[in-house]
C-alpha cells in the first residue's frame, strides 16, 4: 500500500520550492499512484533549455520502495534509453533509500544528465559515440534536446495547420497527431513513414 | 480612582493589549492575583536585598532620590533610567489606586529594604500623590502604564505575556539606541515592557518613588550582568532564573519557539537538528507524528531517527539505516527506550550500549 499522506507532503514540499528547483512533480491522476515530474535541462549542457517529463509510477511499498521513473521526453543521454527512456540510476534501483524522495530522485536524475556515466550505460549505442566521437555526441544530444525537450506553443489546431501545409491531408494529420500524443516531429515522422 | 487611573492608561498601550485588558478587567480575581504577585516580587527582592544593602546601596541611592525628590512635578526631559525608575513605582502608585488594602503592605517592605535614609517613606506617599494628580489630569502618566501592565502579568493570559516579552525581545534587537535602560531590564518585567512603550508620544513619568527602580539596579550588579553587553537577550525571564517570579506563567515563549524549532527539523536534514531541543517531531519516513517511545528511540548511531513502524520494515528489508545506509545494529530499542530526556542522555545511552 502506498503511503499517500507521505506523497502528499513530498508534493506540497515540492509545489513550495518550484521557482527554487524547477521541479515539479504533478499526479496524472487522482490516486497518486502515477505523476509526471518535470526538470529543466542543466546549464551548462547538451540538454540546457529542454524540459524534460518524467513518468513516475509508485509501487505499492512506496517509499520502501524506489519510485520507477522513465523519461517520456526523448533524450540522447548514454544512461537513458533512447527507445523506452528508461534510466540506469543506481538511487532508483538497488541504492534508493526511504529517506529520499521524489524530488531528491529528480534531483539525481537532473544531476545525471550533466555527469553521464558511459562505463555504466544504459544505451550502448549512445554510450559509444559518447567515448569515440563526443563532439558528435553533444552535437545530436543538443539536436534532441531542441527537437523533443523544447516545449512547443503551438495547440493542436496550429500544429495540424503546419502539417497541412507541408501536404498531408487534414484528417490523416490529425490522427497521426493524436496517436503521436500531439507531438508535431513524431506526428512528421509517422505521417512520412506511413 | 483605580479604574479612573487605568482608563487612562489604555490608550498609551497598544491596541490589542488594551481589549485583552478590557476584556478582563471585570474579574476581581486578578486584583489578588496582583497583590499576591507583588508581594511575592516585593519579598524576593527584599531577600536579595538585605544581602547586599549596604555595600551596594549607599552611594548610589540617596543622590539620585534628592535628584528625583527634586524634579518629580518636571513631566519632561526623563531619561531612561528614570523612566525604568517610573515603572517600577508605577506598580506602587497602582497599588495604592486600588484600594485593596495592600498600600500599607507594599510601603511596609518597601520603605525599609530601599531607603537607607528613610526618606523614601516621605517619598512613597508623595508618589502615590502624584500619582492620582496625574491620572486625574488626564495625561497618560507612565506609572498608570506600568500598573496595568503589571496587572496583566498577574493575571492569567500566558499569550498576552508571551507577545509582550516577543514584542520587547524585538525591540530591543533593532534599538541601538536605547542602552541605557539596559540598567533595568535583567530582572524586572515591568521594565522589558518598558522598552516596547518607549516610542509612545505620552508616556511621562511623575511618580518618583525610586525604591523598586533601586531594588532592580541592585539585583543587576549583584549578579554582575554586563548591562551592555547583552542587550538583545537580556529582555525575559529566563525559566530557570531563581530572581523570577513565581506568578508568571511557565513556558509560554519557549514553547512557541520550540515548535518553529521543530519545523525545521522535520526538514530533509533532521540529523542536522538532532542535537539538544531540536527533536524531529514526525517521521521522516512516513510522515507520522513521533510519539514519546519514537522521539527517544535512537536506531543509528548517526542520529537519524525513524518510528517504530517504519524502523521494522526496514528491518524486514535490508536492516540499513535510511539515512547513512549503515546497518542497523542489533537491538537497540532496549537501551534506547529506558532513557527519557534529552537527545544528550540519549546519545550516553547509545554509546554506552555500543560500548557493552
Amino acid at each position: 500500500m502506498i503511503d499517500f499522506a507521505r506523497v502528499q507532503k513530498e508534493l506540497q514540499e515540492c509545489s513550495r520550492d518550484v521557482e527554487a528547483s524547477g521541479i515539479k512533480v504533478a499526479p496524472k491522476s487522482d490516486n497518486l499512484g502515477r505523476l509526471t515530474g518535470t526538470i529543466p535541462g542543466p546549464v551548462g549542457t547538451p540538454y540546457e533549455g529542454g524540459t524534460f517529463q518524467i513518468d513516475i509510477t509508485l509501487p505499492d511499498g512506496y517509499p520502501f520502495e524506489p519510485p520507477k521513473m522513465q523519461f517520456a521526453t526523448k533524450v540522447w543521454h548514454p544512461n537513458i534509453s533512447s527507445q523506452s527512456g528508461a534510466i540506469c540510476l543506481d538511487i532508483l534501483k538497488d541504492q534508493w533509500s526511504p529517506a529520499l524522495t521524489l524530488k531528491t530522485a529528480l534531483l539525481s536524475v537532473q544531476a545525471l544528465l550533466s555527469t553521464p556515466e558511459p562505463g555504466d550505460p544504459q544505451d550502448a549505442v549512445v554510450a559509444q559515440q559518447y567515448l569515440r566521437d563526443y563532439q558528435t555526441f553533444v552535437g545530436t544530444a543538443r539536436y534532441w534536446t531542441e527537437t523533443f525537450a523544447k516545449t512547443s506553443s503551438l495547440g493542436v489546431e496550429e500544429k495540424v495547420q503546419k502539417l497541412v501545409e507541408m501536404g498531408f491531408p487534414e484528417a490523416l494529420a490529425r490522427s497521426a497527431l493524436e496517436s503521436v500524443g500531439g507531438d508535431e516531429n513524431l506526428a512528421l515522422e509517422k505521417l512520412c513513414s506511413g | 480612582m483605580a479604574s479612573g487611573s487605568i482608563n487612562v492608561s489604555i490608550p498609551s498601550i497598544p491596541r490589542d493589549f488594551g481589549k485583552k485588558k478590557r476584556a478582563n478587567r471585570s474579574a476581581k480575581l486578578k486584583q489578588c492575583k496582583l497583590d499576591a504577585r507583588r508581594e511575592q516580587w516585593l519579598s524576593q527582592g527584599a531577600v536579595k536585598n538585605k544581602g547586599c544593602k549596604e555595600e551596594l546601596m549607599g552611594p548610589r541611592v540617596s543622590p539620585q532620590q534628592i535628584h528625583e525628590e527634586e524634579r518629580k512635578n518636571a513631566l519632561e526631559n526623563l531619561q531612561m533610567r528614570r523612566r525604568g525608575v517610573g515603572v517600577g513605582v508605577g506598580e506602587d502608585g497602582n497599588g495604592n489606586g486600588n484600594e485593596n488594602g495592600s498600600i500599607h503592605h507594599d510601603f511596609d517592605l518597601d520603605s525599609p529594604l530601599n531607603s537607607p535614609t528613610g526618606s523614601s517613606v516621605l517619598g512613597g506617599n508623595e508618589s502615590g500623590t502624584n500619582f492620582s494628580a496625574s491620572s486625574s489630569s488626564s495625561t497618560t502618566s507612565g506609572s498608570s502604564v506600568g500598573g496595568s501592565i503589571t496587572e496583566e502579568d498577574g493575571e492569567e493570559n500566558d499569550n498576552c505575556l508571551d507577545d509582550w516579552e516577543a514584542m520587547a525581545d524585538a525591540l530591543a534587537a533593532n534599538d541601538d539606541d536605547n542602552k541605557l535602560e539596559n540598567h533595568f531590564d535583567e530582572n524586572n518585567p515591568c521594565l522589558e515592557l518598558q522598552s516596547s512603550l518607549e516610542y509612545e508620544p505620552t508616556v511621562q513619568l511623575d511618580c518618583n518613588l525610586p525604591n523598586l527602580g533601586f531594588q532592580n539596579e541592585n539585583l543587576t550588579q549583584e549578579r554582575k550582568v554586563p548591562p551592555r553587553v547583552t542587550p538583545g537577550n537580556s529582555r525575559a525571564w529566563r525559566p530557570d532564573d531563581a530572581l523570577r517570579p513565581q506568578s508568571l506563567p511557565n513556558l509560554p515563549k519557549q514553547r512557541s519557539f520550540k515548535n518553529i524549532d521543530r519545523h525545521y527539523g522535520q526538514g530533509v536534514l533532521p540529523w542536522g537538528c538532532a542535537s539538544g531541543v531540536n527533536v524531529p517531531t514526525s517521521c521522516p519516513i512516513c510522515t507520522e507524528d513521533l510519539d514519546l517511545t519514537d522521539t527517544s528511540f535512537l536506531p543509528c548511531s548517526c542520529g537519524f531517527q525513524v518510528c517504530l513502524f517504519c524502523h521494522k520494515k526496514m528491518l524486514e528489508l535490508d536492516g540499513r539505516c535510511p539515512n547513512c545506509r549503515e546497518l542497523y545494529k542489533n537491538d537497540p530499542v532496549k537501551v534506547e527506550t529506558s532513557v527519557r530526556r534529552g537527545s544528550l542522555t540519549l546519545r550516553l545511552a547509545r554509546s554506552c550500549s555500543m560500548r557493552s
